[in-house]
Order: C-alpha cells, then structure tokens, then sequence
C-alpha cells in the first residue's frame, strides 16, 4: 500500500521535473529539474526493488553525467537569444505532434495481464547481478571499457585539434579545453 | 491499473516530454538535456519489465546504457564548447549549416 | 515459256560494279588515291566493254537456242512463305536494250577518258558511271519488277550522283536534288502498281504477270489502274509532262553524263517498262490512251521550247524530251516494238549529239552558249561532220536511222486500230517539223556564219583528241546505218505490230512523204532564218515577244511547281512539322519531364532548411506513422 503510494510520488516528481525542464529558462534551473527527475527515477527503482541499478543511476547519471553538464552551464554563460526567447519557431507544431504521439504510444501500451508477485529482492542485488554480468555477459563488459577508452580519446583528440590550429592567442579557449578533457576523466572513473 | 502499466506510461510520458524538448528549447545544452531524459524513460521501461519479468538481462542492458550515455556525453559537450567558440552562441537556430 | 539458263547474265551485270568498288574504292580520297589516270580509264572501260561481249555471247546463244535465257541467281527474302528472288533473263527485248547500254555505254567510257582528262575528281567519276552502268543492266536483265525496280531506283541515284557531280556548285548540286526528287514522286506511282500486281497474283516476274493479263480469266485488278501507275513511274524517269522538269536541269552534269543517262539508256527505262509491260497495256485501252495524248503534248511541248534555247545542251535536253514523247506515242498506240526501234536509233544520234557538243564546249573551252560561237566548221572538222550527220538523223532525212524510226511512229500514230488517230499524226508531225528546225538551226548557230566567239576562246580552238572524236566518228557511222537494223521485225514475235485497217494501207506512202518534205521544210526554215547575220530571226522575235518570252521561261512551269507545291510543303514542313511537332510536342513533351523532376527537386529541397528543430519534428511524424502503420497491421 505504502509502497504503491511512494511509487505514484515519485513518477509524478519524475513527470513534474520533466514538464519543469521544458518550462524553465536558465539551464542551470533546466538542469536541476533534470537532476530531480533522475533521482526520482532512482528512487522508483529502488522501490521496484532493482537495487543494483538504482544505486547506478545516482552514481552514473547523476554523480557524473549530471555534473559534466552543470559545469559545461556554468562554463558557457552565454547571454545569447536562447537565454531571453527560450523557445523555437516550432513550438506548436511540435507541441501539436508530440500530444499526438504520446496519445497514441499511450493508448496502444501493453495492456498487463495482471500483477506478477515476484519476490525480486535477491534477483537484483549486487552480488547476483555482478555473477551474471561479469559471468555471461563479459565481453560487452569489456567493450564498453573499450567504448570508454575511445570516448576519452575522441575527447581530448577534438579539442586537440583545435588547440593546434590556434598557434596564437587565443583568448578565452584555452582556459576551457582543460576543464572539458577533465571532465571526460572524471565521467571515465565513475563508470 | 497495474504498476508494470503504469510505470510504462510514465515511461512513455517523460520520452515523449523528451522529445517535444527536443523540438521546441533553442540552448543547445537543454536539447542535450532532453536527450538525456528520452535515455531516462527507456531505461524506465527496460527496468519495469526486467523486474516484472524477472530477467536479469534487463538490468544488464540498463547498465550498458548508462555507460554508453556516459560516453555519449562526454564528446557531446566537448562538441558543443568547440561550436560556441566558432559561433559564440548557444542558440541552434544560428547553425544552419546543413542547409540545402 | 520454257528457257535456258545461262552463266552469264549475272556477270554481264556485277563487272561494272566491280569496276565502281575498284576506282571507287582504291583511285579516290577514300582508299589513299593509290592509282594513276591511266589505270582507272583502263579498268573502267575494259569492264563495260567486257560485259558488251559476253552481251554478244549471250545473243548468240539465244539466236542459237530460239529460248529465252534465265539465270536465277538467289533468294532474296523468305517472307511467310513468299519468297522473293534475283533472276536475270534475256530474250529478245532484253537483248536489244543490253546491247544497246553496253555498247553505247562503252563508247562512252572511253569518249570520257578525253573529256575528263585532268579533273581532279576522275576517279568518281568513273566510279560513279560504272555504278550507273550496273544498275542499268539490272534494270534491262532484271526478271521480276523488283529487280528491275532495284535498277530503276539504283540509276536514279547515279544520275542524282552524277549530274551533281561537281558539288561545289550549289546550282548544280541543286539540279542532282530536282532530278532525284521528280524521280522519286514517279517511283512512288510505280511502287503503287508494283503493290497492286502482287496483290493480284503474289508474283512480280513479268511473264507471270503478263501471262495473267492474257490469259482468258480477267484477273482481279483493273489493268488500265495499274498501267496508269506504271505509266507515272515511267514519266518520273522518262521525263514526260508533268514530271519533265529534272532533264534540262540535268544538263548541269559533265556531257558524257548527258549523253550515256539522260540520252541513250536511263531516260529510255520508262520505254523499256512499258513496253516489257505489254501485257498489261494491250488490255488496257485508257491508259493507252493516255499514254498517248501525254507523249504527244509533250513531244510537241518540248519541241516548242526548244526553238528558242541558246545553251547547246538545253536543246540537246528539250529534243530528248521531245523524242521520247514521240517513243510514248508508239508506245500509246500498241507499237511497242517501234518505240523500242527508235530507242535504239535515238541512242545513236542522241549520244552522238550529246557527245558532240561536249567536243565542242572541249574546244571553246568552256563555253555553252551558241550565240557566242559560229565559224566552227572548218576549225574542228571531225566534230561538225559527225554532228551534221547525227542532226539530219534526228531530223528524219532520208536514209538515215532517225527517218526510218520516226517514221514508223507517225504512220502507227495515225492508223493503227489501237488508238491512232489523225490529230496524234498531226502534232507528232508538227513537233517532228519543229525538231529538224531547231536542230539544224542549232547547227548553223554553231557551225557556220561568222565567227561571235570572244578573241581568247577563239584562239584556243582545237580539235578534241582521238578518244573523243573516234567514239563520235562510229556513233555517226551508226546514226547514218542504224536504220537499217531491222529491230522492229525481230521484236515482232514476242511485241507484235498493231493492227492496220485495209483502207488506210495506201495512205502510208502519203504519210512518208509528208514525213520528208516535213524534214526538207525545217531544214529550209533554219537555213532561211539563221544563216548568215540571223537577221531575219531577231526580227522575229522582236514581233512575237510575248511568245518568245514564255517558251524562254519554258510556260513558267517551275515556277508555277514552287508556287504550287514548293511553298505549302515548305510552310507545312516549317510550321506544323518543325515548330508544332518537332518542337512543342517532342521537345516540349522532354523539357516538361525534365522541369517537372527539377521542380520537384526544389520543393523536396525546401524540407532541408538547416535547422535542427524542423528535423526533430520530421522524426516525430515518421515515428508517429510507423507506430500507426505497425498498429494497423498488426
């Protein structure tokens, strides 16, 4: 009962953060909706009883990709016509279309065939989890180190490349392409 | 009413709420925002049916895909650095380069 | 009819074509002009008379043999289940005409080895007329209408060749383009009849189809229809009103051209068919008697314009006219094997006229106009004496061959029972008057009086060389003899002569006569207007010059043709075919293809406008149709 309840609470944080992301103007308040919606989505997870990836979630999304953006925010304070006039030329068009889309995802979803009492705690634990994916599933452990590897790399080579094409000063740049390589660091240690 | 039908409502809802922010903000990062609160709602759906199905292969492709949008993000804002520095602006409608 | 066959036909036919590949391949542009003057006169006229003497074989062997000779050589066409063959055949008729073009023919050759001398395209020249003599002789051999019909069209084109043969000269090139065109509208008749004979009997061999005509069944289509179409084709290449306008014109080619095409062999292709045609024309009376009317208005016509032309070839070309008109009476009134008599006379002193007054131009030369020549005679001996001779032969002076001939004409013209009729044998009569006139005062303008040439020309006379005066020295001799060559008689048994009432047998000394006298009066008329300073000749014409300007302008008939028929099809051709046709529907129908895809490629190109938005919404509708596509079914 109590959980039923917690479990509407938080997907209508979820929802709220999501409608609040469209309806604010400064990225950084966008962001925080974001980062409220994400926490939200952890905490039905938990309540789902998939401990493994809820913790995840904070960690990943929250802890590391979340951070990268607020900083990218605060780097790029640009005072720009997205900062006053927040919304583009199609706005109701795209309104109009995606009410409709959601309608119809909505109203042709799966109808459940009933509530499946699965008693989930053991299955999403850390322990059984990590059997199977570092047991059975191992090789896609290994590529996405190595999808990692080559995102850090694609990093630092972009903004490489435009650090060797500018042989002189170069104004505010430079202060911004350490900032970016290390952000990418820290996004590789939390995964 | 049912929480697997619920929960994949809710799911369907912050996609579409996704899309729509993809459609409609200018700032370039709120579009990446909204891009990741379309990953979000996936992930949603995926858990829902993992735990409604007991299958732990759900759970795996979640985590993978935390990790992929972790990657993804970090050559996303990087790329977006680069674009401001060219451009000075953070409004999409200003790179329209793709034209024609 | 049974026959023999013969080896030989065909290669009587191919020699000359071997001599076209041979000069035309190897002596001109096109082959590196590897060979000298002397090789190619050598090649192209030992060819011909090669072919004259297996010609003379072949008579032999068909006096011997009383058969006709028959050489099937192969099948053309296998068409659901009709087939359509090469045959040659040779009885008596095809005889006189091949012996005719060969050995004229060869004369000719050789008479161009001295005319030519020096002109830088000799080799095609030689080439072009040994391609004509091919075609000719397919034409004469020829077993069935479509291999003489192949001949007809193939001289067509050597003629069209060869009277344009110096190119450069738009006019004369234009005079080649007259002569193919008013060949081809007769060929179109032709190929009418051609269509309706196989229609009615499913063969084209002509002793099939004139069997059919005389067989006691009426066959299935009217022979005066198909004998009128014959007879349009024949005007077509026989020059007769109102296809006659290609002949003067023609006069543009060298003179050998003039003499061999349009004197001796191909202008006589129209007499050849009708006459090979017999069948058909004696059941058919209307066409007969068309045939007739419009050989003698045209005979008459001709004659006319003659008397007043000034180019020694343009009343060469008219008298040609005029004397196949006259074959055509014979021909109208069932005398076929006398129209073919004067063929071959008229091959004789045609040629020799023609070849004569190229030995003239030779002297002078250059120059065509007779009023700026006179006082020849005793300067180029040779030349006037075998003029004079061929000119009383046209003019029908006893006993030459013109008088024998001609005189066979006029007698049938008036009594045979097939359509003779006085007032045939009156204007045939009148244009015959008018011939010996004009001739023979062509022959004073040129020959005698005092000298009108310019001082330069004059200085230059000379007499034309061997090759040239020795093949008029032996036309001449046949001109003066040829009469005497019973050709009539030996055509009689497979052409026989019309019918003559009894009462009208006594008048036939009457008419030859008349005939003479005719003769003698132009002679004196020339004489008497001509001689001397022609005084009395300019005060003619200065009375009569309304006359005088219209037989000059030739009745204004081309003009009238360009007026007619020139204008409407070139305005047709120009504003329906070109600008409506061509222009707005094909190429109109092609750019409204091509404007559509280019517009629709713009519109489509309006969707990329660069902004990332507009893409983003564009996902949302494609995703939204997918899911209700999937939805839809299933």
């Amino acid at each position: 009962m109590i959980e039923n309840l917690l479990l509407v609470l938080f997907a209508s944080a979820a929802v709220m953060g999501a409608v609040l992301m469209l309806v604010l103007r400064h990225p950084m308040r966008v962001a925080l909706a974001l980062i409220a919606t994400m926490i939200s989505l952890g905490g039905v997870y938990g309540l789902l009883g998939v401990h493994v990836i809820a913790v995840f979630q904070i960690m990943i999304y929250v802890g590391a990709v979340m951070v990268f953006m607020v900083y990218a925010i605060m780097l790029l304070d640009v005072r720009d016509p997205s900062f006053t006039d927040r919304y583009s030329a199609l706005l109701w068009p795209g309104l109009a279309a995606c009410t409709v889309l959601a309608g119809v995802l909505v109203g042709s979803a799966w109808q459940g065939a009933g509530p499946v009492a699965g008693a989930t705690g053991g299955l999403f634990g850390v322990q059984p989890f990590s059997a199977v994916f570092l047991g059975r599933y191992w090789l896609y452990f290994e590529l996405t180190s190595v999808l990692l590897v080559v995102a850090v790399l694609a990093a630092v080579a972009v903004v490489q490349i435009r650090g060797r094409r500018r042989a002189g000063p170069a104004a505010d740049a430079e202060p911004a392409l350490p900032a970016g390589a290390a952000a990418g660091q820290e996004g590789v240690r939390h995964g | 009413m049912d929480k697997t039908q619920f929960l994949l409502w809710v799911s369907l809802l912050l996609f579409s709420i996704g899309l729509l922010g993809l459609i409609v903000r200018r700032n370039l990062l709120v579009m990446l925002m909204c891009m990741e609160l379309m990953l979000n709602g996936v992930n949603l759906s995926l858990v829902t049916f993992a735990q409604r199905g007991g299958s732990v292969e759900g759970a795996v492709m979640v985590f993978l895909i935390f990790i992929v949008a972790a990657a993804e993000i970090a050559i996303a804002i990087p790329i977006v650095l680069l674009l401001v520095q060219h451009r000075r602006t953070l409004d999409a409608g200003a790179y329209t380069d793709l034209k024609g | 009819m049974s026959s023999a066959t013969s080896q030989l036909l065909g290669l009587i036919v191919l020699l000359p074509l071997v001599g076209f590949l041979f000069n035309g391949v190897l002596a001109t542009r096109l082959g590196g002009q590897r060979l000298n003057e002397t090789v190619v006169n050598f090649v192209a006229c030992a060819l011909p008379a090669l072919s004259f003497v297996l010609t003379v074989v072949c008579f032999m062997q068909l006096e011997g043999g009383g058969q006709p000779l028959l050489e099937a050589t192969y099948t053309w066409a296998t068409i659901g289940g009709q087939s359509f063959g090469i045959g040659f055949y040779f009885d008596r008729l095809s005889a006189v005409m091949t012996l005719v073009v060969t050995g004229v023919g060869t004369l000719i050759h050789v008479y161009s080895t001295g005319y030519m001398h020096g002109d830088e395209s000799h080799p095609r020249y030689f080439a072009y007329l040994n391609l004509f003599l091919f075609f000719m002789l397919l034409l004469v051999l020829g077993r069935s209408l479509l291999v003489m019909f192949v001949g007809w069209e193939g001289v067509g084109l050597a003629s069209y060749l060869l009277i344009g043969f110096w190119f450069d000269d738009p006019v004369k090139a234009a005079a080649g383009k007259k002569a193919f065109v008013t060949n081809r509208i007769g060929d179109a008749g032709f190929l009418l009849g051609m269509f309706l004979l196989w229609g009615a009997f499913g063969t084209l061999d002509m002793t099939a189809i004139n069997a059919g005509f005389m067989g006691s069944t009426p066959p299935a289509v009217s022979a005066s229809l198909v004998g009128i179409l014959l007879f349009v084709g024949a005007c077509g290449k026989s020059a007769q009103i109102p296809l006659h306008v290609w002949l003067p014109d023609a006069m543009a080619g060298p003179t050998p051209v003039s003499a061999l095409i349009h004197a001796a062999t191909m202008v006589t292709a129209g007499i050849y068919l009708v006459a090979r045609m017999s069948g058909v024309y004696m059941h058919a009376p209307e066409a007969s008697q068309l045939i007739a009317a419009v050989g003698v208005a045209t005979a008459f016509f001709a004659a006319t314009i003659a008397v007043v032309q000034y180019d020694i070839k343009k009343v060469l070309a008219y008298s040609t006219v005029s004397q196949l008109g006259l074959m055509f009476v014979a021909l109208g009134v069932g005398a076929y094997a006398v129209a073919i008599f004067h063929v071959v006379t008229h091959a004789f002193f045609k040629a020799c006229l023609f070849l004569g007054s190229g030995s003239v131009i030779h002297a002078l030369g250059g120059e065509q106009d007779i009023r700026k020549m006179g006082g020849l005679a005793r300067r180029i001996p040779i030349t006037f004496v075998t003029f004079a001779i061929a000119t009383a032969a046209i003019a029908g002076i006893p006993p030459l061959a013109g008088f024998f001939s001609k005189d066979e004409i006029l007698w049938f013209a008036y009594a045979s029972e097939h359509g003779g009729a006085t007032w045939l044998w009156a204007l045939a009569s009148i244009a015959s008057l008018l011939t010996s006139f004009y001739m023979f005062r062509l022959l004073w303008l040129t020959f005698f009086g005092a000298s009108r040439m310019d001082k330069e020309v004059e200085h230059h006379v000379h007499e034309s060389p061997l090759s040239m005066t020795g093949v008029l020295m032996v036309l001449a001799l046949l001109s003066a003899v040829g009469g005497f060559i019973p050709v009539a008689h030996y055509l009689e048994p497979m052409l026989p002569l019309p019918p003559v009432p009894e009462a009208l047998h006594h008048h036939e000394r009457t008419l030859i006569a008349l005939a003479v006298v005719f003769a003698f009066t132009g002679l004196a008329g020339a004489w008497y207007f001509f001689s001397g300073t022609a005084a009395r000749a300019a005060g003619v014409r200065t009375r009569l010059a309304g006359v005088h300007r219209w037989l000059t302008n030739k009745y204004y008939i081309d003009e009238l043709y360009e007026e007619a028929l020139g204008r409407p099809l070139g305005w047709l051709s120009k504003r329906v075919f070109l600008q409506l046709g061509d222009r707005t529907m094909f190429d109109g129908t092609l750019h409204l293809l091509a404007a559509t895809a280019r517009r629709g490629a713009v519109a489509f190109a309006a969707m990329q406008t660069g902004s990332l938005h507009r893409y983003a919404l564009y996902v949302v509708v494609g995703v939204l149709a997918a899911v209700l596509w999937s939805l839809r079914h299933g």
